[in-house]
């Protein structure tokens, strides 16, 4: 509890906090007070002058700025009187002596705060009649920014956001006086990761994203809060529709996430949501080998008949399910149930390959939540480069980084966060394991690492750092870090959903709420509600696609999942997908993988139904129907439901609220959990589960497998860049531009060394394949890796070998 | 990559030195710079940004502020006339107009054959004898128009180099604010700010393209 003062806010008495800006105060209370540079989640700069008001001091009453004073005890601010007005109708009278005042064919119109603080504290007329300053109108700044000068009114939000929250200052200030305007180096375009908040936030239409352009009028807008789907930070968002058309999304400040800040990944993703290419009936397999429409009598009856007729040959375990974790927790509990009693299987997976222990991901203790990260002493980052792969949650962890907390990273290669880090570790991808023990020894070297991780809190952000690494590094790291005084950790993966996936059962490992899958109570109680369960054991994605590689399975259902992309061997799951028997897809677009499918329905997508995700903190959110969806395409869960009555039985997946319903009351760690708590306003930051310290049932206590390191010549580094070749920036006409070409990096000495150019051209190679691409140089490798981007058009026929080849071509 | 040459590269690394944070160099780096490349070109930007951990947007933030950070190339000799309120008074438009007609070159401007360039400049603290004129940021006061026609000629014809503050007062200039001053003429060797022994740029070696 932070020491509370008492201030006189136009003649009434406020206690407010110490310290807390008089603006930010007063809005609390209900005073609102124009603004325009000031921004809740940024430093205040004091640059419009907007926000005068009167201060009673001992000097006498004192015109100020309230966006950068700190209130004090006793103070007297007058926010309406008359000098009050008489100033901020001269500030308003300045800022517009330049703006062209383009409101009708501007995009901010119905929503500028420089058109409804004109109106509400505005002159009302302008004495100005000289030539106001011109500018080219809107020149592009990136690929998906554009930027007008003449409506620019200099209040610096998107250059501080640039500089202070994303730390890729790549927009300043040039020039001065009357010649004073935004700009980007000459050849340096605007190409950050979160180029869109800078437009949600510039309170003109100065700054306009090329997505949504002249697409509406805000006041045409429908308006629903839901949650991004795009990775497991789980960020708010609003869903803005015209006529049944989604048309963008804007960030919601949801204090516990994301404060309002988006990726431009998930912002720009409504892009193929609205994609000519979505499925929007179902499709079977005709006689000569193609895909064709058919109705959904046909389809339905094809697909129980084809898995039924496996079933029945072979056993419900000669089916597997890989997918789950695109969707709502309802559609991948849906899923779980449906693999595991009406198929009786269970061989099924949310991960594709790319993650964690399940057990270590959704039952590590002590869990920390994101918060955690701004009272945190020490931050440890031994896993992904959050600015890849957890955007937003990079974003948190600069600020805390910001505020003093001490930074070390640990990754084979840069990652966004250099910068910030107190210390980073660079090594040779396998070495990892070498590199631990000599931090858990105190090794001279490390020394000074060493010190700085021993001051608590700490939070350990742990996952794998790329897809050639053992994923029991993560816990053995984890193993060490949980030791240290006050720690907590955050497993990481970075899959949309795949934490609500794993929570609902969709693995091998677990059943829903967090149960193992090996717990004969656990496995008991859920007969009971589910009436069956089968008792094998079950294979995860990888462990699948051996199996329908070598025949042992048969039959394979996809929901939400393109394993022949999202797979580090992805020309092995293309291979399992054409040796399978009879394959169902259940998909949004026909991907490569759903591609190779016998029967693929057409399912509704992101924005287009109700439900629940869970992110990377166990926070259950709510996603919200804004649009419907394309054609026939229908929820996953009442696909399933449809495809079990075929099939003799039912899920009992009658509506969202039903299987909300049922998860409340099978998954131990859900329990308790009510629609209510969800719904926006008080509950918009979602629920972190389980709701009452010791209810979470699987108490996962990392230890470390004791690896022995890999030593290999060259060794492989691959992982996500966050624009990679996935759906939704290929079905997005503004994210597929920027998805980039496939390349390996070398250190330069590395390449020196093989007698490798520049942009020459190699042929990578490792045991589980090969691809043709040019090289770039990266001298922030460890000598001796390869770093090669996942999905950029290779990468994921690589597979996950340390172990790596080069072939000199040119 | 930086391709300064090794005095200048030296220079820059003692600058940095002296800064605990290594932005706050950002300043005489584009000195240095713009002694290098003969104006503060985006390459010098660039390089500044390399040596001091800045975009270099944040760099060319800085560069565009401040009007003597040139960032055109700049002719040999850079005629700089004031035209602030006690020099107005005095005449300072006239030695303006006069310079712009003898050298044939607007103020702002470069001309073709990149001689001069000529620029009207704000106060340059030399009110007591204004009006004032600098060439290459060497002083001269109480210049007269057909003082600073022959000035211009004399520039032409001579080609001196270095260029000496006190020796073009004595042939062109008139009233001083302060004829009892020592000399501080250090030599300028080109249309970049010297600033000899007392700029933490460091010694007059940086001076010249
Ligand atoms: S572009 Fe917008 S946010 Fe940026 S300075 Fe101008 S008005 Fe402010
Ligand atoms: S960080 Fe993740 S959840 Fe947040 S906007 Fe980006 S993709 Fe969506
Ligand atoms: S909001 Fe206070 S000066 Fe801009
Ligand atoms: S006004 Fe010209 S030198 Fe001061």
């Amino acid at each position: 509890m932070s020491e509370r003062v008492t201030i006189t806010v136009d003649g009434i008495p406020l206690e407010v906090d110490a310290g807390e800006l008089l603006i930010k105060a007063a809005e609390d209370n209900g005073t609102y007070i124009p603004r325009f540079c000031w921004h809740p989640r940024m430093k205040p700069v004091g640059m419009c002058r907007m926000c005068l008001v009167e201060v009673e001091g001992p000097r006498g009453i004192l015109l100020t700025t309230s966006c950068n004073m700190p209130v004090s005890d006793g103070m007297v601010v007058h926010t309406e009187s008359e000098t009050v007005k008489k100033a901020q109708e001269g500030i308003l009278e300045f800022l517009l002596i330049n703006h062209p005042l383009d409101c009708p064919v501007c995009d901010r119109g119905g929503e500028c705060p420089l058109q409804d603080q004109t109106l509400s504290h505005g002159p009302g007329e302008s004495r100005f009649v000289e030539e106001k300053r011109h500018f080219e109108k809107p020149i592009p700044i990136s690929d998906l920014v554009l930027l007008d000068r003449e409506r620019c009114i200099l209040c610096a939000r998107c250059t501080r956001f640039s500089d202070e929250v994303s730390g890729d200052p790549l927009i300043e200030f040039q020039s001065r006086g009357n010649n004073t305007q935004v700009l980007t180096f000459p050849d340096e375009p605007f190409a950050s990761y979160f180029s869109g908040n800078t437009v949600q936030i510039c309170p003109v239409g100065a700054l306009t994203s090329k997505p949504y352009r002249f697409r509406a009028r805000p006041w045409d807008l429908e308006k629903t809060e839901s949650t991004c789907p795009h990775c497991s930070v789980g960020c708010s968002i609003e869903v803005h529709t015209s006529q049944n058309e989604v048309i963008r999304y804007q960030g919601v400040d949801n204090d516990d996430v994301n404060w309002g800040w988006l990726c431009d990944k998930g912002r720009y993703s409504f892009e193929s949501v609205n994609s000519a290419e979505r499925l929007d009936t179902p499709l079977i397999r005709n006689a000569s080998g193609q895909l064709e429409p058919a109705s959904w009598p046909d389809a339905m009856e094809a697909a129980a008949t084809g898995l039924a007729s496996i079933v029945e040959a072979h056993g419900g375990n000669s089916v597997a399910g890989i997918g789950g974790a695109r969707g709502s927790n309802e559609s991948a509990y849906a899923f779980g149930k449906f693999m595991r009693t009406i198929i009786g299987t269970n061989h099924l997976d949310a991960q594709l390959g790319d993650g964690l222990d399940p057990h270590f991901l959704v039952g590590s203790t002590p869990r920390g939540v994101i918060n955690d990260l701004d009272t945190a002493k020490t931050i440890v980052l031994w896993g992904p480069d959050l600015k890849e792969e957890l955007p937003v949650l990079y974003l948190r962890v600069r600020h805390a980084a910001q505020q003093g907390a001490k930074l070390i990273v640990i990754h084979p290669r840069r990652t966004g966060l250099d910068d910030r880090a107190t210390f980073k570790v660079v090594y040779k991808p396998g070495e990892g394991p070498a590199l631990l023990n000599k931090l858990v020894e105190g090794d001279p070297g490390l020394a000074e690492v060493r010190a700085a991780i021993n001051e608590g809190p700490v939070v350990g952000l742990v996952g794998r750092t790329g897809l050639t690494e053992d994923p029991r590094l993560a816990e053995a790291v984890a193993a060490f870090l949980r030791e240290l005084p006050k720690a907590t950790l955050m497993p990481l993966a970075r899959r949309s959903n795949v934490y609500g996936a794993l929570d609902m059962g969709v693995s091998p490992r677990l059943l829903p709420g967090r149960v193992s899958s090996a717990s004969e109570s656990g496995k008991a109680a859920l007969r009971e509600h589910w009436g069956s369960l089968p008792d094998d054991f079950g294979r995860d994605t990888i462990g699948i696609i051996d199996g329908l590689a070598d025949g042992h399975l048969k039959g394979l259902v996809m929901m939400g999942s393109d394993p022949v992309r999202d797979v580090p061997s992805g020309n092995r799951a293309a291979e399992a997908l054409s040796r399978a028997e009879f394959v169902v897809a259940i998909d949004t677009f026909l991907n490569d993988s759903a591609a190779a499918a016998d029967v693929v329905f057409p399912a509704l997508g992101f924005t287009e139904q109700e439900g629940t995700v869970t992110n990377l903190e166990g926070r259950v959110q709510k996603v919200t129907q804004a649009a419907p969806g394309p054609g026939q395409a229908r929820p996953d869960w009442s696909i399933l439901e449809d495809l079990a009555h075929r099939m003799g039985g039912s899920i009992g997946a009658t509506s969202v609220n039903v299987l909300f319903k049922e998860i409340v009351t099978v998954a131990p760690a859900y329990r308790g959990l009510t629609w209510v708590d969800l719904e926006f306003g008080e509950g918009r930051d979602g629920l972190v589960m389980p709701l009452e310290e010791g209810d979470q049932p699987i108490q996962y206590v990392a230890v470390d497998p004791g690896l022995a390191p890999t030593k290999a010549p060259l060794a492989l580094h691959s992982a996500r860049t966050l624009y990679d070749d996935g759906v939704h920036t290929r079905f997005g006409p503004s994210l597929e531009r920027l998805v980039g070409a496939p390349m390996a990096y070398l250190h330069p000495d590395d390449a020196a060394r093989l007698g490798i150019p520049d942009g020459g051209e190699v042929d990578v190679e490792t045991v589980q394949g090969s691809a043709r691409v040019q090289v770039g140089f990266d001298p922030s490798l460890a000598p001796g890796t390869v770093f090669v981007p996942f999905n950029q058009g290779i990468g994921q026929n690589l597979g996950s070998a340390v172990e790596v080849k080069l072939e000199v071509v040119s | 990559m930086i391709t300064w040459s090794k005095d200048r590269a030296e220079a820059a690394q003692r600058i940095l030195g002296s800064y605990p944070e290594r932005r706050s160099a950002v300043m005489p780096l584009l000195y240095v710079a713009m002694a290098e490349y003969g104006y503060v070109s985006e390459q010098a930007m660039r390089d500044v940004a390399e040596l001091t951990g800045l975009t270099p947007v944040q760099v060319s933030s800085v560069a565009s502020f401040y009007t003597m950070y040139k960032r055109e190339e700049v002719g040999r000799y850079l005629v700089s006339v004031c035209t602030s309120v006690s020099c107005h008074l005095l005449g300072g438009d006239d030695v303006l107009h006069a310079v712009e007609a003898e050298t044939g070159v607007p103020h702002g401007e470069t001309g073709p054959d990149g001689t001069f360039s000529v620029e009207h400049v704000e106060c340059i603290g030399a009110c007591g004898g204004a009006p004032a004129v600098q060439v290459n940021y060497e002083l001269i006061e109480g210049v007269t128009p057909e003082k600073a026609v022959e000035l211009c000629q004399w520039l032409n014809a001579t080609e001196p180099d270095p260029l000496l503050g006190d020796e073009m007062q004595a042939l062109f200039g008139g009233q001083r604010s302060f004829d009892w001053g020592p000399s501080e003429s250090t030599g300028s060797k080109g249309p970049v700010p010297a600033f000899g022994p007392y700029s933490t740029a460091g010694t007059d070696r940086l001076a010249g393209p």
